[in-house]
Formats: C-alpha cells, sequence, structure tokens
C-alpha cells in the first residue's frame, strides 16, 4: 500500500515539472502529493524515526477521549482486522473446489468483475451480462434455476438502461451484435429497442 | 424569497407527486439496504446515485436522503435479530438489542428502535427547520479562504473521529484530493494527469468513485461471506408493548435525540460516534437500576433515538459548507453536486425552497419509518439471510452501468475497479476511506477556493491565517491545528504529568 501511495505521489509530482504546467494547474497537485509522499515516508520509517515524530506517526487518537494507544511495532501498515465473525472464516463451495481447484473468492469476484467490464467493453453489456451472471453464479453452485432468473433479471436491467437512457449498451468497440438484437426479441420492433448513437 | 415564503414553496414541492413517490420509495429500499450488513447506505446510495440522473434535482436528493433516514433504521433490523449490524451506525443497537431478543423480546426491541428512531427523527427535522434561519446567517459570513480551510477542517475531524494514525488519515485525504486533480485543470484549460486518453480529460467522476470505494469494495470484503447472516432466531415479543416502551423513557428518548443532532452538526462525525456516546451515556446516567449489556431497553432506545436525528443534524455541514459527516453524507453532497445544486450560499438564498423541501421530506420519511417499520417486523429476518452469491454479481452489473451512465465513459467503469480495489486495501490497512471519498468530492471545490484566496492576497498565504483581516480563517486554522494535534499534545502532557 505504501509503495503505491509513494509511487502515485512521486508521479504526481514529477509529471508537472516534465509536462511543464502552468502554476495554476500545478500548485495544487504538487502540494498535495507532497502531503501523501510526507506521510507516506514517515508512516514507512516510522520504526526508525526519534520520540516525539514516531508517537505522533504512529499513535492511535480520538478526538472522543484523550487517551492515547500506541500502535503496536512494525504493526501500523500491515495489520489486519480480525475476522468480525465466524461467518467471514467461511469457504464456499465451488465448481472449481469440485475438480481439485482453489480460487480465492475475493479474486475470484475480481477477476471476474474485470472479465465482465472487458466483455461489456468489447462486445456490448446486454450480451455480456447474462454470461457473467451465470458463470459467477454456477461457479458457486447456486441452483441453475436461479442462476438463469438472476441472469434474466439482470439482462433486463441493462436493457432498461439501454431503453430509457438511450445508452449503447448492444454495442461493443469490437464486436458490434445489435444488429442480432431484433431477431432476439422477436416480436419487439427494432425502433423501439434504443441504442446510442 | 422569505424564510416563510421558501418554506410554504418546499412544503409544496415535498408534497407533490412525484417527490412523495419517491420518498417512499427511498425510504423503503433505505430500509431494505440498511437492514443488510455490509451493504448499508453508502453502497445502496452509491448505486442508486447515477440512476438519478434522469430525475428533477429535488427529488432526486429527497430519494437519496430517504434512502440514507430508511437505512438508519433498517440498520437496526439485522443488529437485533442477528447481533451482525446492518450500517455501523447500529453497531451500539446490538449490545442491548440483540440480548433482548434472544430474551424472547425481539418484537420490543425492533418497535423500540422503530418508535425511538422515528420520534427523535421527526423532533429532529422540525429543529432544523426551525434552525436554519440562523444557519443562514453564518453561511453568509463565509468566504474563498474560509470555504478551502473548511474542506481541510472536515478532512482533519474525519481523520480524528475514525480512531487510527493522524498521519494516515491525512495521507488518505490528500490522496482524495490528488486523485480529483486528474482532468482538466479548474483555472485553466490544461489537462493534468490524462497521458494522452481523452477519456481522462473530464476527470474521474467523483460518483464513479464513490460507487467503487462503497460498492466494489465492500462487494469484494463479502465474497468471502456465505450469506449475508446466518441465524434462525425466532422473534418474539410484542409490538405494542415495545413502542409503549419508548414513552416510559421519554429523558432517555430526548437525551438520546440532542446527542445524535448534536454530534451529527459536527463535521466529520457521523452516526457511529453519536450512537456510542448516546449509549454511552445513557449507561454511565443510569447504571444504578441499569442492565447494560443483558437486554435493557434503554440500551435500545439511545443508540436508536440518536441515529435518525444524526442524519438531520449532519445535514447541516452538508448543506452549509459541504462537507459531509460520513460516507452517507459524502453521497448525498455527490448527489447534490451532481444536480447542479451548491452547497453554501445558494442553497440558504435562492435555493432555499429545496432546502426546506428536503428537510419536510425527512420529517414525512419518519412517519413512513414508524408506518411501515412497524408493519414489517413479523418478517424483518428474511431480508439478512440472502446469500452473498446471488448479491454480488447484481451489484457489479448495477454498479458497471450506473458508472457508464454518468459520462457515458469508460474510463469511469475502469475507475469503479481500481478504486474499490484501492477502498478494499485501504480498509485492510485502516485508512480512512471517508476522507479519500471526502478529498475526492471536495478536491475541486478546495482547489477553486485555495486559488481565489491567493488572487484575493496577491498570492501571500498569510491570508489562511491573519487574525486581524480573516479573523474567521484564523479561526479555522486554528481549528484544524487543535483537531490534528490537540489530542496528541494532551495525550502527552498528561502522560508527563504521570510520570511526574
Amino acid at each position: 500500500m505504501l509503495v503505491v501511495l509513494l509511487g502515485l505521489s512521486v508521479l504526481f509530482m514529477v509529471e508537472p515539472v516534465v509536462e511543464d504546467y502552468p502554476d495554476d494547474a500545478r500548485v495544487f497537485p504538487q502540494l498535495t502529493a507532497a502531503v501523501v509522499f510526507i506521510g507516506s515516508v514517515l508512516l514507512l520509517l516510522r520504526n526508525y524515526l526519534p520520540e516525539p515524530l514516531h508517537m505522533f506517526v504512529a499513535e492511535s487518537v480520538s478526538i472522543a477521549s484523550t487517551d492515547t494507544s500506541e500502535i503496536a511495532e512494525g504493526e501500523a501498515e500491515f495489520e489486519e482486522p480480525e475476522p468480525a465473525d465466524e461467518n467471514e472464516e467461511y469457504t464456499k463451495e465451488t465448481l472449481g473446489s469440485q475438480y481439485g481447484y482453489e480460487v480465492n473468492e475475493t479474486a475470484f469476484m475480481v477477476v471476474t468483475a474485470i472479465l465482465y467490464f472487458v466483455g461489456g467493453w468489447a462486445a456490448g453489456f446486454l450480451f455480456v451480462t447474462p454470461i457473467y451472471i451465470l458463470g459467477y453464479t454456477l461457479w458457486f453452485r447456486v441452483n441453475p434455476v436461479i442462476s438463469v432468473v438472476l441472469a434474466v433479471l439482470g439482462t433486463v436491467i441493462i436493457y432498461l438502461f439501454m431503453t430509457y437512457l438511450v445508452l449503447p449498451f448492444d454495442q461493443g468497440h469490437i464486436f458490434d451484435f445489435s444488429p442480432f438484437l431484433p431477431l432476439l426479441l422477436d416480436g419487439v420492433s427494432a425502433p423501439i429497442i434504443g441504442g446510442g448513437p | 424569497m422569505t424564510a416563510v415564503e421558501a418554506f410554504f414553496e418546499g412544503l409544496s414541492i415535498a408534497l407533490s407527486w412525484p417527490t412523495v413517490g419517491w420518498l417512499a420509495v427511498g425510504m423503503m429500499l433505505g430500509i431494505v439496504l440498511g437492514a443488510l450488513p455490509g451493504i448499508g447506505s453508502p453502497v445502496g446510495m452509491a448505486i442508486v446515485l447515477p440512476l438519478t440522473l434522469p430525475l428533477d434535482s429535488t427529488a432526486a436528493i429527497i430519494l437519496l436522503a430517504a434512502i440514507y433516514s430508511g437505512a438508519m433504521f433498517g440498520g437496526s433490523i439485522a443488529a437485533i435479530l442477528l447481533n451482525a449490524p446492518g450500517t455501523e451506525s447500529a453497531a451500539a443497537t446490538t449490545l442491548d438489542g440483540y440480548p433482548m431478543a434472544q430474551n424472547g423480546l425481539a418484537k420490543n426491541a425492533l418497535a423500540i428502535a422503530t418508535t425511538a428512531s422515528a420520534l427523535n427523527g421527526f423532533a429532529a427535522a422540525i429543529l432544523l427547520i426551525i434552525l436554519s434561519p440562523i444557519l443562514i446567517e453564518v453561511v453568509l459570513a463565509f468566504g474563498s479562504p474560509e470555504y478551502f480551510l473548511l474542506a481541510i477542517l472536515g478532512i482533519s475531524l474525519i481523520t480524528i473521529v475514525t480512531q487510527g494514525s493522524i498521519v494516515k488519515g491525512i495521507v488518505a485525504g490528500a490522496l482524495g484530493f490528488m486523485i480529483s486533480t486528474i482532468g482538466t485543470a479548474i483555472l485553466s484549460p490544461r489537462p493534468r494527469f490524462t497521458f494522452g486518453q481523452f477519456g481522462l480529460y473530464n476527470g474521474i467522476d467523483f460518483v464513479a468513485a464513490l460507487i467503487g470505494m462503497f460498492a466494489f469494495a465492500e462487494m469484494m470484503k463479502l465474497a468471502t461471506q456465505k450469506q449475508i447472516s446466518q441465524s434462525d432466531l425466532d422473534i418474539g415479543g410484542s409490538v405494542r408493548e415495545g413502542a409503549k416502551t419508548v414513552f416510559k423513557y421519554p429523558m432517555t428518548t430526548l437525551k438520546s435525540g440532542l446527542i445524535g443532532m448534536g454530534i451529527g452538526m459536527i463535521p466529520g462525525s457521523g452516526a457511529t460516534t453519536s450512537t456510542f456516546v448516546a449509549y454511552a451515556e445513557e449507561a454511565r446516567s443510569s447504571a444504578k437500576d441499569g442492565k447494560f449489556g443483558d437486554g435493557d431497553p434503554r440500551g435500545v432506545i439511545a443508540p436508536e433515538g440518536a441515529n435518525n436525528p444524526t442524519v438531520s443534524g449532519s445535514l447541516i455541514p452538508t448543506l452549509s459548507f459541504g462537507i459531509p459527516g460520513s460516507g452517507s453524507t459524502a453521497v448525498l453532497l455527490g448527489g447534490i453536486l451532481m444536480h447542479g445544486l451548491q452547497p453554501g450560499p445558494v442553497l440558504f438564498g435562492e435555493q432555499l425552497h429545496i432546502t426546506y423541501a428536503l428537510f419536510i421530506s425527512l420529517f414525512l420519511s419518519n412517519v413512513l419509518i414508524i408506518l411501515v417499520g412497524l408493519t414489517v417486523i413479523p418478517y424483518a429476518s428474511r431480508i439478512t439471510e440472502i446469500d452473498t452469491t446471488l448479491i454480488i454479481p447484481m451489484v457489479v452489473v448495477l454498479s458497471f452501468a450506473g458508472a457508464y451512465t454518468l459520462n457515458q465513459n469508460w474510463w469511469d467503469v475502469g475507475a469503479v475497479i481500481v478504486l474499490g480495489i484501492l477502498g478494499f486495501y485501504m480498509v485492510r490497512y485502516n485508512y480512512s476511506v471517508i476522507a479519500f471519498v471526502l478529498g475526492i468530492v471536495l478536491g475541486p471545490i478546495a482547489e477553486e477556493n485555495f486559488f481565489r484566496s491567493l488572487q484575493i492576497s496577491g498570492g501571500e498565504y498569510t491570508i489562511f491565517v491573519d487574525p486581524v483581516n480573516q479573523p474567521l480563517s484564523f479561526l479555522l486554522s486554528f481549528a484544524i491545528f487543535a483537531v490534528l494535534f490537540g489530542p496528541f499534545l494532551k495525550g502527552r502532557a498528561q502522560r508527563l504529568l504521570d510520570r511526574a
């Protein structure tokens, strides 16, 4: 986390100099980046700071009380909250685990969301949404009937977005399946389907 | 337009159709979202925010405020029945609410929560209307340096209120400011940090950032949970007896309401603080005859009586100075800005009728909470048994579609993912997400007022600390210093005294 913060703050301090931003576009981002940079360096080096500064960087302070308690050495950055209850320790049964593949649930959620985003950009959310919802729910072994119902519901939501907010969710940047839409929606006339410019 | 005329215009707006319909929808949605631990009002509001684009600005703000208000009550359902608060602010309710449910008084506890929350909610809404003429005077005294310093003060207060390292809070707020500078500069047409990508010229939409930080990050967290909560608790007790209990303790109800509203008015503090303070105060003052922690009804009245007045209280800094008190008010502020409304003098001047409409809607939503809350109690626990595997893909679909709706820009959808991952790790490593979000939301306002101040002073930074010519700025600068360093210095002094 600190490495990311340091990298970002250096970028925001250097870029305006390299690209020669005018003063009114440069000062504010550089000032804020400087704060992030100094704060991150202090957090990174907190164990080597002299006592008064170390206390300021590592202490947990609350406005509600004057009682201050020091964060344990080396814990400030890498501390992780303890699970709130046994619910958080639960491991879900997945399609992968059936075949011996164990995938972290959070990682699976993020990767599938990124794939959904890329798929939506490439082929349009309207066509990718049912695949994403079906894939996600079936991976976690949800009842197939419920999966299909959710996929239909998600697609209807996207379709409503597309129709009422005139968004091009039926068109992708690589694949354009919009001409097939009237065929899929047999009986629905093309002009009311919507679609973007 | 006089305040009285504005009030009656606000009243007619709040009672008009479809505004009143959106109020009911928002309140119902809020109760459901609030009852889902891990979802809560900020996530729900963030998802709904882009969907309000086609709505009239007043209706949209009322819808969001109603979700917030409804979620405050909804959070208590899971807190009482499952010992898993739907919102952070309902955490204090678990202390006595869950033991009451275990003692077979779940309906009593839910009715107490409904009655105390709604009763104090509409009392606070009335007080808010009464206080607004004074607020107008205060708001009009603020200029550019004061608005800039208020933004800094807001982040500083959040840093302190959310316990942890001060430096981490400051870093999170400054990071938010930093991210807000991506895109075309405010005072010159120079694109910044866009790296030649035309899609970044408008910057990262703060609504997309809110969706990412609240909705996507929360789904990452929920991904490891089977269902929202697991409990087979039977709902016993009496709704009528529960509602009556609130009137048996009028001082507890009144005191918690005042605590809630007072703490809500402090920029940077939220219902989480107010509910715990109200609970602690009640436990302290009733220690002799209380059974706090074992199902004392006053342990439910106090936090629930404080939560909804906090909503009213937090609207004061949000609408007056653009400084939200919590994640939910940060999203509400996002909605206000997205719909072209400007917090500050305008909302208390030419747009005062909109402000009054919002206050009156809060009053009405609390009436609805009583009506709906008391009737849904027997079915309340069903909401929290939903499998997270069903919720996550739907929230992701809504989040992406909502983010794209903002500007029809794929960068906004990408920002949801990137900032969602960032938010997830910020929570894990104890960085204040609220300070970060506040930084993003207030960044453009802070930058604009920062430069205006420097233009006024001819580039002199002393404009922020000049006690003679800018006494208000000086006071605010002093307040920032006191907030950031006061507890630390006081703690150090106390320790030295103890050693001595």
